[in-house]
């Protein structure tokens, strides 16, 4: 059953990246987590711990100041690299595309992970696009051993060039596993310098246009010397497979399990930005050209006489969703007129995710919903996007959005001359901090009055507990009063959620601050450690909870507070499920009979 | 191999102790997981490819065994299964291969532990082209210590009881 491997180690394809980010020899290296980007940031710090390495890691408070942190290290010589989900790219670009003008001396990687499908995020984009857009080049790793390899050819070619270099992974590179070989982690010693050269790092325009110039002609020599490597040629094939990333994978493995080897020419690219002439050769010299590659079309967009060839452009592959085995076969048998036999669909269905037993983000919506039932409730990225399903989510448009969205709504309904709703936005305290504290500043100078629900639970939960800049740190802690008072708010209530009554009252009092008074944004934090990655208080928790006799079977507590520890029993009334309970206690103020109370 | 079920069972620690099994036992092996949103109690999805194989991902219609931690996503997920596949499931269902590992981790003291008891069952199915040990040595090491001795005990009961049944 396959080939014995001697040496290394199972990893996660983040992991694996992450070994090679330590075995390039970077000495400075950032993030913002986000999926599937998260865990590389992890495991480049528990390999520093591991061997006792010098690298300054840090989780950045956004995916620009990470960006731009790393890339000052590689401006004094130094290799540095900077990870993040492809949304966070959208929030790093303008770095992005001013530094592939001034470039690098130090080898700067930039690892940009996608999400076809999407399983975890707001697009379906591509990242490469982003790399052909600023005119970097794109590495498109198929697996985590290769991704490894590529962290460290970018880092080499990163310096070769001076330009920042994309590691581009999909999500079944970063999530899948595989035996990973492990090499040997060369520690760099480069001494910082900071060369002053004002043409170069403080560029105006005249000089910017030279920086330009530069530009192009390290992309026209790196698209020269890049050939997709021919993997299988068989002679007189009627078809041509070209392919990257993830969907290589697919073209090899389906290739190999219907026995077309000898009908098909199978490439592979691992560079898709940029692509020189090479490839326009290879589709003259076939008859056809199938173009394998995900989520969009970035080699197929460079291929200059695109008549013989099929991908998306032609709609031989769908322009949405994520490439699968199933879509490659069918792809490869209509162009060589072979029957394959269609797969069984999964039925529709499944299990949406939910909030967590005792999570304090329920406790927050649910006093929200109760206090406020006529709001409009504009919200964010994270977990509390679940309290979609609680009904106390109207909006998720982007990170740090739910705010500026809030003022949007209040000038709206003021310009307009009408009666204002209550609005309160939500927004977790890592978003708060990553994108919203600007938005924050923007309302209160231009006068919107709403409620911002700020939901503290002390950690980046939905991505696995990173932490956010309220730990302790190198640095101070900070403190989100303190920047709420210095982003001018005067009406500000720290809360624990699990305080319903309370909670109640802080809402009503902001509401009517913000909208009845009209004074400016009200806001009010929630705080409650999260169950999952926080620090758990047991202290206080009295007995188990039960369901009494009073029980009418409603059905409120299981349908609308959805608590995944109470479920819908035998007899058709709630059940308290006891290994899922975390005695909260917070469906005490749900239930309207009185029938939930501790034992 | 496809495994099934919700945020929560222990499906990615599942996927990890089959890759590395696999892997000590001298097998290339590449796998998928799920992570992000799906893992808050919503349906999730692992793939384990042994031998020569570049993609993680399974076709449908492919899989040699089907495991699943409640027999509703393992029923969902049937597509994936070969024709002569092996599944089994949690769970208490007529007209599907069930066992109740969750029961039976509950006797053994830890509940949350079902996922092993089911993955020392479908091992055992696997043999003798598998051996317990590698995975055995991997649960031993991927376990936190606070759940070593009933993770251990727990993929144990399932591979007994398993090899009593066949």
């Amino acid at each position: 059953m396959g080939r014995k491997v001697l040496a290394g180690k199972v990893l996660l394809g983040n992991e694996a990246m992450a070994r090679g980010i330590v075995e390039g020899g970077a000495t400075v290296v950032t993030s913002y987590p986000g999926t599937p980007a998260s865990e590389i940031m992890g495991a480049v710090n528990w390999i520093k711990k591991e061997y006792r390495l010098n690298i300054h890691t840090q989780w950045s408070i956004n995916e620009k100041v990470a960006f731009e942190v790393a890339l000052t290290n590689s401006y004094m010589g130094r290799r540095s690299a900077v990870m993040m989900k492809q949304v966070g790219l959208n929030v790093a670009l303008d770095s992005l595309m001013s530094s592939a003008y001034s470039g690098v001396r130090g080898g700067f990687v930039l690892i940009a992970a996608d999400d076809p499908g999407p399983y975890s995020s707001q697009t379906e984009q591509d990242s490469r696009y982003l790399a052909s857009f600023a005119k970097i080049p794109a590495f498109d790793p198929s697996s985590p051993q290769e991704a490894k390899q590529m962290v460290k050819e970018a880092f080499k070619l990163s310096e070769e060039y001076e330009i920042p270099v994309m590691v581009r992974p999909t999500s079944w590179v970063c999530h899948a596993r595989q035996g990973i070989d492990l090499c040997e982690i060369a520690e760099r010693e480069e001494v910082p310098t900071f060369n002053k050269d004002p043409q170069r790092w403080a560029a105006t325009p005249r000089f910017r246009y030279l920086l330009h110039k530069e530009l192009n002609r390290k992309i026209r020599e790196i698209a020269a010397a890049n050939n997709p490597q021919p993997i299988s040629t068989p002679q007189g094939a009627p078809l041509a497979v070209i392919a990257s990333g993830v969907p290589y994978g697919y073209a090899r493995d389906v290739l190999k399990a219907m026995g077309w080897q000898e009908r098909v020419a199978l490439y592979k690219v691992d560079l898709p930005f940029p692509l020189g002439s090479a490839i326009d050769e290879l589709v003259q010299i076939h008859p056809q050209t199938l173009i394998l590659e995900e989520p969009h079309s970035v080699m197929e967009l460079q291929i200059r006489g695109r008549e013989k060839v099929r991908g998306r452009l032609d709609a031989t592959i769908p322009s949405e969703g994520e490439l699968t085995p199933d879509i490659v076969a069918r792809s490869m048998a209509t162009i060589l007129g072979q029957e394959v036999s269609d797969r069984e669909e999964l039925p529709e269905g499944g299990r949406k995710p939910s909030l967590c037993p005792g999570c304090p983000h329920r406790a927050a919506f649910w006093a929200l919903r109760k206090t406020l039932p006529d709001g409009i409730y504009p919200s964010d990225i994270g977990c509390y996007t679940l309290g979609l399903n609680l009904k106390a989510v109207d909006t998720c448009l982007c990170m740090g959005a739910s705010i500026s969205q809030a003022a949007g709504l209040y000038h709206s309904f003021k310009q307009a001359g009408g009666e204002v709703p209550p609005i309160v936005a939500t927004i977790g305290d890592s978003t708060f901090f990553h994108a919203g504290v600007p938005g924050l500043i923007n309302s209160v100078h231009q006068g919107a009055c709403f409620v911002l629900l700020i939901l503290d639970n002390g950690t980046v939960a939905m991505t696995g507990g990173q932490p956010t800049p309220a730990w302790d740190g190198p640095g101070r802690r900070i403190r989100i009063e303190e920047i709420a008072q210095g982003c001018g708010v005067d009406f500000i209530r720290t809360v624990d959620p699990y305080d319903i009554p309370l909670l109640t009252q802080c809402l009503r009092d902001g509401d009517h601050y913000a909208r009845v008074e009209g004074k400016g944004v009200a806001v009010i934090i929630s705080r409650h450690p999260c169950l999952i990655y926080g620090q758990r208080d047991e202290k206080g928790v009295e007995g188990a909870v039960i369901i009494g006799d009073e029980c009418d079977l409603c059905g409120l507590c299981t349908k609308g507070f959805e608590c995944p520890a109470l479920q819908k029993g035998p007899q058709g009334g709630p059940v308290i499920v006891k290994d899922l309970c975390a005695n909260c206690g917070v469906c005490l103020s749900v239930c309207p009979q009185g029938a939930i109370k501790r034992g | 191999m496809v495994i099934v079920g919700f945020g929560g069972d222990g499906i990615i620690f599942m996927t990890r102790v089959l890759a590395e099994g696999f892997y000590r036992s001298g097998h290339a092996v590449i796998s998928t997981e799920t992570h992000g949103m799906a893992m808050r109690g919503g349906s999730v999805i692992s793939q384990v490819k042994i031998g020569d194989y570049q993609s993680p991902v399974i076709r449908r219609g492919e899989a040699d065994v089907l495991l699943g931690t409640s027999v509703a996503e393992t029923v969902r997920n049937l597509p994936y299964l070969k024709e002569g596949g092996t599944v089994i499931t949690n769970g208490n269902q007529e007209g599907i291969h069930c066992i109740d590992a969750s029961g039976i981790a509950q006797g053994l003291g830890n509940p949350r532990a079902g996922n092993l008891v089911l993955l020392g069952y479908a091992l055992a199915h696997l043999s003798p082209a598998v051996s317990l040990e590698p995975f055995l040595g991997t649960v031993q090491d991927l376990s936190p210590e606070k759940f070593l001795s009933a993770n251990v005990r727990a993929l144990q009961e399932g591979w007994r009881m398993a090899s009593e049944d066949l």
